[in-house]
């Protein structure tokens, strides 16, 4: 595969095209065990820009792959076979706020936070918010159709997608959806693009729904003794038609792992479980606590502290917010690696996939811990071990055959919000099977080439740990 | 390859025996990415091997052999300010400027050139006058002698943090740094211009210290969209706010200046003292030219005051409500006369 770096420079401008291995080593890593080296990084501000770009792709049929923040879990922005990164940062700018049709209009590489921050002094939101908001694009959010802390009330980026524009693998622009909430206008392509992981076309710009902020926010925190105590009390939340803004589940490792990183002094208790409602009517507000509140002490949860201020609110959620990175400090000699990240289980599953998880971990030799928006049946765990022996990466495999094979066995779904991509890929096409010849058709239809990240999702490898170089040195 | 040429080779690569000790702690790097926010140069550069996560990636190449090292990999490794926001908020506690400094030794013991972040003198305009060593405080700078009489200054390339209160210290102008990273005071004043008069509704300036209270990076484009009576400079060290800057702020239409500095005993640089000093002459200075003095407002935050500053900043844009623009027609008659 020869690429013209003269003729991408053409189009974007010198200064934002580079294959100095200075970047291509960072664009090739993201917050995934993988690794792999593009050709080039290739940096556009326009939409006409992205067309000539993949047009220039498609007829030399080279990978094109786009990224957002490169905050993706699983590797979907790893350029398995090389080829271009197409970094969408610079296409930045929110377009339009309109209270009046509750849309927002932006570009791909607009920052969630950015847009919440933006929205704010109209009192509107954008809900989806996953942990990563702060850096996460919007554009990489509708690839993985992300959600977050608030999807338990508010639902996932899906949701929230009215209208998009789309680059096609042939260099086309097409529009999808509409401005109206609702249509039913023949398929819903626009909800197609929602999740494919860059695989279908490149969203260039996107409209989104807003909703207004609410008055009041109350956050509640409960410490358990049992994990699996929590686990049913939060089942219960939600089959008791409890309307929470946030339900969250954090086991004992995940509360030592903050602890140690931060110096929070969160009681070192099995599990707490963090429940928010909010509303424009505090008497509301305040109902629909005082019942989760009765819930979680029915399940023995203990020491219930609450707050309206945001000061304390935010002092409270703190240890959750960084949860994810500060598992690489629960233990001398093991780090956190980005796997089994994001299962999904139905609600009734909670407990028991908790206790599975942590079952399973220990009979391999790694260590898990079990949190996450378990009101919206989201279960994070990571695998952490030693990543420099060999061993350890054979345990892994292990928990992650013998893990999935339980959550797909309840129900259950191989990723809730970071997508497939390369490491989740082997146990979601072993349960998925049926529907991988749908999905190849797809691709194929609108991709016939193949240059739109390829071998992803459905074509990724069926081994994970080969899949790409492992982004540590193993042995 | 010859003997030499193999010397050559081997001193170039380099090998990392500083930067090898942290392989551990680079490992614990999950690589969320959540540095990029916190990342000056990031919003800067706008490449992500400008950020923390992109250099904790080249020095993880580098000290397993995966990558060579190159004048671009050094490029990138020597541009950082130590702001130590990556180091201070990152969750899996990795000690991001302390790997930094050790790579920064290897590199320059394997023999490349190093100019990034760093500081320069021009020995041409220098006096050796010995200002800028008593305002470093890394002892980055020192004398030294070259000749009989003669002495220059001479820049430690490891210890120097690219804070730049010597740049604004030198009498001569003879300390610079490199234009592109939105810091150097050419760069500051065309940012000022281009605010004001982007925005003509903006009433003030606000120089916010990167160290104190990091007022948090925007990555997107909206100001056509949210407009603030104010807009937000992220300067490094209030000590680096020089004087004609905040005139400059003035000159532009602005109504007032505000410095957001540490407060005084929590400053990594000893640069909020200057600031205090610089300040106090300017507003004798605005007096004398018969304007308001509570025009410029210096105030303290420390980290996550962030409330402090938002109302602080309120109260001031209130205050030059009341006060409204400044007749330009007197400063000229002033000045002139």
């Amino acid at each position: 595969m020869k690429i013209d770096v003269e003729k991408l420079k053409s189009i974007v401008g010198e200064k934002n095209v580079s294959n100095n291995i200075a970047d291509l080593y960072v664009y090739g890593s993201d917050a995934s065990v993988h690794q792999a080296l593009p050709a080039v990084i290739v940096r556009p501000k326009t939409i006409e820009e992205v067309q000539k770009i993949v047009r220039y792709a498609n007829k030399n049929k080279i990978p094109v792959v786009p990224r957002g923040a490169g905050s993706g879990t699983s590797g979907h922005t790893v350029p398995i076979d090389g080829g271009i990164i197409l970094d969408m940062k610079r296409m930045n700018r929110i377009i339009e706020i309109n209270p009046q049709d509750m849309l927002v209009r932006v570009e791909p590489g607009v920052v969630d936070d950015d847009l919440n921050r933006a929205l704010r002094p109209f009192g509107l939101f954008y809900p989806p918010a996953p942990a990563s908001s702060r850096i996460a694009t919007i554009g990489g959010e509708i690839a993985a159709n992300a959600s977050g802390v608030r999807s338990v009330k508010y639902g996932a980026t899906r949701d929230y997608v009215m209208a998009m524009k789309v680059v096609l693998a042939n260099g086309k622009l097409v529009n999808l959806g509409s401005n109206t909430r609702v249509h039913s206008s023949g398929y819903q392509l626009e909800r197609l693009i929602v999740g494919s992981e860059g695989t279908l076309g490149i969203v260039v710009e996107a409209t989104m729904g807003i909703i207004p902020l609410p008055k009041f926010r109350c956050l509640a925190v409960a410490n358990f003794d049992k994990l699996e105590d929590a686990g049913n009390a939060i089942s219960e939340i939600i089959s008791s038609g409890s309307q929470p803004s946030l339900l969250e589940l954090m086991d004992k490792i995940g509360i030592i792992a903050v602890n140690k990183a931060m110096d929070l002094k969160i009681p070192e208790v099995e599990a707490i479980i963090m429940f928010e409602a909010d509303g424009n009517v505090k008497e509301a507000v305040d109902f629909e606590i005082q019942k989760m509140k009765k819930i979680c002490e029915k399940y023995g949860g203990k020491n219930v502290k609450m707050s309206y201020d945001l000061a304390e609110r935010t002092r409270l959620f703190s240890g959750r917010k960084k949860l994810f990175a500060s598992l690489s400090r629960y233990k001398e000699g093991i780090i956190c690696t980005d796997l089994a990240d994001d299962m999904g289980v139905p609600n009734s599953k909670i407990a028991v996939t908790a206790k599975k998880i942590h079952e399973i971990a220990e009979r391999n030799n790694v260590i898990m811990a079990v949190y996450g928006h378990c009101g919206s049946g989201v279960i994070h765990t990571k695998i952490m071990l030693d990543p420099k022996k060999k061993s350890q990466w054979k345990d892994a495999e292990r928990v992650i055959d013998e893990l999935y094979d339980y959550v797909h066995s309840v129900g259950g779904v191989t990723s809730a919000e970071h997508g497939i991509g390369l490491s989740k890929a082997p146990p979601w096409k072993k349960a998925r099977a049926d529907i991988l010849p749908v999905m190849r058709s797809i691709k194929k239809a609108l991709d016939p080439n193949n240059i739109l990240n390829p071998h992803k999702l459905h074509d990724a490898p069926d081994d994970w740990v080969k899949a790409t170089k492992l982004r540590y040195k193993v042995g | 390859m010859g003997i030499m040429g193999k010397l050559f080779y081997y001193k170039k690569k380099g090998n990392f025996k500083r930067s090898k000790k942290w392989e551990g702690e680079l490992n614990k790097c999950i690589r969320c990415g959540y540095c990029y926010e916190l990342c000056p140069l990031f919003k800067s550069q706008n490449w992500e091997s400008d950020t923390p996560r992109g250099k904790l990636l080249l020095i993880y190449g580098m000290i397993n052999s995966e990558i060579e090292p190159n004048q671009e990999i050094v490029d990138k490794i020597f541009q950082c300010f130590y702001c130590k926001n990556c180091s201070d908020n990152c969750s899996a506690g990795v000690p991001v400027t302390d790997i930094l400094t050790d790579a920064r030794a290897d590199l320059i013991e394997a023999g490349f050139e190093v100019e990034g972040t760093i500081v320069k003198i021009n020995e041409d305009l220098c006096s050796v006058c010995g200002v800028c060593l008593s305002v470093c405080k890394y002892d980055a700078l020192s004398i030294e002698k070259v000749g009989k009489d003669e002495n220059k200054i001479v820049v430690d390339k490891v210890e120097c943090r690219g804070c730049g209160l010597c740049v604004s210290a030198c009498p001569s102008g003879a300390i610079s740094q490199k234009e592109g990273c939105e810091i150097t005071l050419p760069e500051l004043h065309t940012k000022v211009s281009s605010l004001l008069k982007e925005n003509k509704d903006m009433k003030a300036i606000v120089f916010c210290c990167n160290w104190s209270l990091f007022p948090g990076m925007q990555l997107s484009e909206y100001q056509n969209l949210v407009k603030t009576p104010y807009g937000l400079i992220v300067s490094m060290c209030s000590g680096r706010v020089a004087p004609e800057l905040v005139l400059n702020a003035f000159e532009e239409g602005a109504w007032g200046v505000m410095v957001a500095g540490c407060p005084p005993e929590e400053c990594d640089h000893d640069g909020n003292y200057k600031t205090r000093r610089r300040l106090v002459l300017l507003r004798n200075m605005l007096k004398e030219l018969n304007i308001e003095p509570e025009r410029i407002k210096l105030d303290w935050f420390s980290t996550r005051e962030s409330a402090k500053l938002t109302k602080s900043i309120d109260d001031f844009i209130e205050k030059l409500e009341k006060l409204g623009p400044i007749k330009k027609m007197e400063i000229t008659k002033k000045v002139g006369g």
